[in-house]
């Protein structure tokens, strides 16, 4: 009796566990999937930018080369397009999501007047067409003559668009707050600035993080509303677009690929950083 | 921190005050620059009037009805697709993303650094007629023989979701992150399946960032224009670029002000409808 | 009005010997650096910078830097800002009509602007651009001739041709045999969804007007609506594509595009040799990129600029590159008589490339769309409405 029922039962018992693996590890390997489908045209853009395009047009592999990479800035006018990008896209997405953060905390806490209409004034921007909100945005800045077009209308151009979604990113996470957690801070003695910086900060640093992500990743892709406030600036998408209409040059797929790198290789480091804390505060 | 005790009043204003005070300088007045602008009639040779023109309006609902309609269309299946594609990969981040949670939601907008324009002419040539992925879908029997993929309102639909993909993943994450996985152990611990306890628990609570992702989504969407320029033909063009030729082509600087208010109505009346659907505290957030 | 006054009593004083100008009194009498539009003078005094605003890749590189704007700036000591942010003239004229409608400056004293669309005419019509100091200006002699009157300026006292280009037909010779009419192109059941128009009316109607026997130089409403609805045809039964700008280039070289209509510079830039381009059977079109002066620019240091790039040395250069320095050339068309010889010394390759110094069967075949027609509001508007349906 017993060898005919083991095998059938090891067979179950393998169905069983293999089962198990898919079911445990089907959200990773659709996540896995997922990311390959968002980052496929970045795989093209870094292959491309290893490109040595026979006249100035970037659309066929033609063969492999490292000048881009050595003369990246070998565009003139490439350099100074996307130094302006990245400042820009860092002091915005800072003032937007400070300013979207305090104004989520409002909404989201506290009973006021004019709530509605609050609401509503965070979601028009959103809603604007973008050329009629740059171009009526620059009918403003023309009134203001002293202060030029360039940097500084670029920038609170940015803020102000920006501002709207730091706002609905951080709400959706102080929505599901636990507040009895900050009323356990204050029972245990915390008066109300310590427990907004020990426990409030840190519950949503990460809504936080997402905005600041968010609000960065619009910012430094901005076309439209940039293009009428910018006077004679050049940021990258403007020289991208300018440049497009005679071939995109493979220094712009370097530049691409070069921020992407930077940027993971500072957050690879944030996480070793972590580890390293952790096991040292393991105590 | 005395002061914010006994001024509990004075707290959500001087909160509101510094963001609303930008929003007010730089979004609502030359708001309402464009509203007078979208009642005034003329030309650029002879100049623009204030008229009381309410024709633009009329106008621009009579002649451009179906662009509107259908830019709405395409901004909600975008919407929905964005939401089923990435509910689960936020999910994933959140729940199992230990440590390298930041770094992937790196990846998610990083496409982002990379222009627009060139991540769309990566897209095309992916997509292209004679490429990969054509010729895998039309030997599947997906697409016809002669049929192809870019040029068409499917691949205006499949950009805008593509493009906006970060809009939905961050919100959905930043709220599921938050969930307690206790809560979920509990309800399993009273015996509901783990679909029952994700339907019962962890859905309902990450309505908050499903509010967010959709609304974050489906507003930016609806007043594209650059997909259905690069990616669509004729027939998928969307208001947004009725507004840029009215304003760039036709110098009609009233009609395009004039379509642009009709649109973010049309927004507002679905944000409205949308929120008492889902029940205003998600869409507001509860007072104190 | 009193502006123009004091301008003529200077040059009245300058003619009687210049000593009776003094600086302040060229500063009174130009008003300043204000940012009111009162037009810099032709006072003949050169500014330290020239600011410039022009198309991408439409100068003379060697690596990071632009040869004949160094040579200018040797010359005559002033320093060119040479920003390329012009990319598109409707979006370019959108950015600038805000200030310019208020009398205010734009801060530039040359920007370039497309001759078949409307917005050239338009800055001269609306008075937005300043008169050229032709007195600083003697090479405008050689101007070529088909360029001295254009409808838009007859007697050329706002602008002066930057370059010029064609507009024909592109096909890939791998995937179809010659496509060299726009019969052809719009109707050949073999080329259905392969094709793309132009989405500029000026160059589209210009050629399908000259296919239907027309004169695309004096537009009438009947020639019009015969060669719209022709276009309105292909685009229902989805002959054509997509209308495009210059994207046409990518899907082309791809394969997924068999022909176009496209320009002529843009297929010399793209470096295959199974694309090629042609001007149409019936005839083509001619676009010239010009420099004006918008309202509020130097006028003398520009038109000393403009003097400059007629040389016909200069412009030789400028435009064929010279490949023993790594001076890389514009390669679009010049529009200064004896450029084509002055590049035979450089890059004789180049200065026999037709695409670049064409022929004069070439030139005789390309026409200018007619002005007026560019900026009639209901052809705009049904043209608008048909490219985005």
């Amino acid at each position: 009796m017993n060898s005919i029922v083991v095998p059938a039962q090891r067979e179950r018992n393998v169905l069983h566990t293999s089962l198990a693996f898919v079911r445990r590890h089907i959200l990773a390997v659709y996540s896995l999937l997922f990311f390959a489908y968002l980052l496929l045209p970045i795989a093209v853009v870094v292959l491309f930018s290893f490109n040595h395009p026979a006249g100035k047009f970037n659309y066929t592999w033609q063969g492999f080369t490292w000048d881009n990479w050595i003369h990246w800035d070998g565009v003139p006018g490439i350099r100074s397009a996307i130094v302006l990008s990245l400042e820009i896209a860092l002091i915005a997405s800072l003032v937007a999501t400070a300013l979207g953060t305090l104004i989520a905390l409002a909404l989201v806490r506290y009973g006021f007047r004019g709530r509605a209409a609050t609401n509503i004034l965070i979601f028009l921007p959103l809603s604007t067409p973008e050329i009629v909100l740059g171009a009526s945005l620059l009918t403003l800045f023309l009134n203001v003559t002293w202060l030029p077009l360039g940097f500084w209308t670029i920038l609170i151009a940015h803020v102000m668009f920006c501002i709207s979604f730091a706002v609905v990113t951080v709400k959706a996470r102080l929505v599901g707050f636990d507040r009895h957690l900050e009323e356990a801070a204050m029972d245990l003695g915390a008066n109300e600035w310590m427990t907004f910086q020990k426990v409030t900060l840190p519950l949503t640093a990460p809504a936080i993080l997402a905005a600041l992500l968010l609000c960065f990743a619009i910012s430094i892709d901005d076309f439209v509303v940039t293009y009428f406030n910018s006077g004679a600036s050049v940021t990258f998408p403007l020289f991208v677009w300018g440049a497009a209409r005679i071939g995109t040059p493979p220094q712009v797929n370097v530049i691409g690929t070069a921020i992407f790198v930077v940027a993971v290789t500072l957050m690879l480091a944030n996480v070793v950083l972590q580890r390293l804390r952790e096991s040292k505060g393991a105590v | 921190m005395n002061f914010f005790h006994r001024h509990r009043g004075l707290t959500p204003y001087l909160l509101l005050g510094p963001g609303l005070l930008w929003l007010g300088v730089f979004f609502v007045v030359p708001l309402g620059y464009l509203a007078y602008q979208s009642l005034q009639s003329g030309n650029i040779d002879f100049g623009y009037a204030f008229t009381w023109s309410w024709g633009n309006y009329w106008n621009a609902i009579k002649d451009y009805h179906s662009q509107f309609v259908r830019s709405l269309e395409y901004a909600g299946i975008a919407t929905a697709l964005s939401l089923v594609v990435s509910y689960p990969v936020a999910y994933w981040i959140a729940f199992r993303g230990g440590r390298w949670k930041n770094l992937l939601l790196l990846f998610i907008v990083a496409p982002f650094f990379v222009t627009y324009l060139i991540r769309t002419l990566a897209w095309e040539t992916i997509l292209s007629d004679n490429g990969f992925v054509v010729n895998t879908l039309q030997s599947l029997h997906v697409l016809g023989q002669g049929d192809r993929l870019l040029a068409t309102g499917t691949a205006v639909v499949a950009g805008i979701t593509y493009n906006f993909l970060p809009f939905m993943a961050l919100p959905l994450y930043v709220s599921l992150e938050q969930i307690d996985g206790a809560l979920i152990e509990a309800a399993e611990d009273l015996y509901a399946s783990k679909l029952h306890a994700f339907l019962r628990v962890t859905l309902p609570l990450s309505l908050p960032g499903i509010v967010a992702g959709t609304l974050l989504t489906f507003i930016p969407a609806a007043g594209d224009f650059i997909n259905a320029q690069l990616l669509g033909s004729p027939e998928n063009h969307m208001i947004g670029n009725v507004i840029q030729s009215k304003f760039l082509e036709l110098t009609d600087y009233p009609a395009a002000a004039a379509m642009s208010f009709i649109l973010m109505a049309a927004i507002l009346v679905g944000v409205f409808a949308y929120a008492r659907a889902v029940g205003t505290e998600q869409l507001t957030g509860t007072a104190v | 009005m009193t502006d123009q006054l004091t301008r003529r009593q200077l040059l009245e004083r300058a003619a009687l010997g210049g000593a009776a100008i003094t600086v302040p009194g060229l500063l009174a009498a130009c008003g300043g650096t204000s940012s009111k539009a009162g037009g810099s003078t032709t006072a003949h005094k050169l500014a330290k910078t020239l600011h410039f605003s022009n198309w991408p890749y439409y100068i003379d590189t060697k690596g990071q830097t632009f040869p004949s704007l160094m040579q200018f700036q040797k010359k005559t000591g002033v320093h060119v800002d040479y920003v390329q942010d012009i990319n598109d003239n409707a979006g370019f004229f959108g950015k600038i009509q805000g200030p310019l409608s208020r009398g205010q400056s734009v801060h530039r004293d040359i920007i370039v602007l497309t001759d078949n669309d409307r917005y050239l005419a338009l800055m001269i019509r609306k008075g937005w651009v300043e008169k050229l100091d032709k007195s600083a200006i003697p090479n405008i002699k050689n101007l070529i001739p088909v360029q001295q009157h254009p409808s838009f300026d007859p007697h050329r006292d706002y602008s002066l041709p930057w370059q010029s280009g064609m507009t024909g037909i592109a096909y890939n010779d791998k995937l179809t045999d010659p496509v060299l009419s726009v019969d052809e192109l719009l109707e050949s059941p073999k080329l259905k969804g392969k094709i793309t128009c132009l989405n500029s009316m000026g160059d589209a109607l210009t050629l399908v007007m000259l296919a239907n026997g027309d004169d695309p130089t004096k537009v009438t409403d009947k020639a019009f609506n015969a060669a719209f609805n022709r276009i309105k045809k292909a685009v229902d039964s989805k002959q054509i594509r997509q209308f495009t700008g210059n994207d046409y280039a990518p899907p082309l070289a791809r394969g997924d595009l068999t022909a176009a209509m496209s320009w002529s510079g843009d297929i010399a830039q793209l470096g295959n040799k199974h694309i090629h381009w042609n001007v149409p059977t019936a005839g083509g079109a001619l676009w010239t990129d010009n420099m004006i002066i918008p309202k509020g620019g130097d006028v003398y240091t520009a038109s000393v600029y403009m003097n400059f790039v007629y040389d016909p040395k200069v412009q030789g250069l400028m435009e064929a590159g010279d490949p023993k320095r790594k001076i890389v050339g514009i390669s679009y068309i010049p529009p200064v008589a004896g450029a084509g010889e002055a590049a035979k010394a450089f890059n004789p390759e180049a200065a026999s490339n037709v695409l670049i110094f064409p022929t004069k069967k070439m030139l005789d075949s390309v026409k200018l769309f007619d002005a007026n027609a560019l900026n009639n509001q209901k052809y705009l508007t049904q043209w608008q409405n048909l490219i985005s349906a």
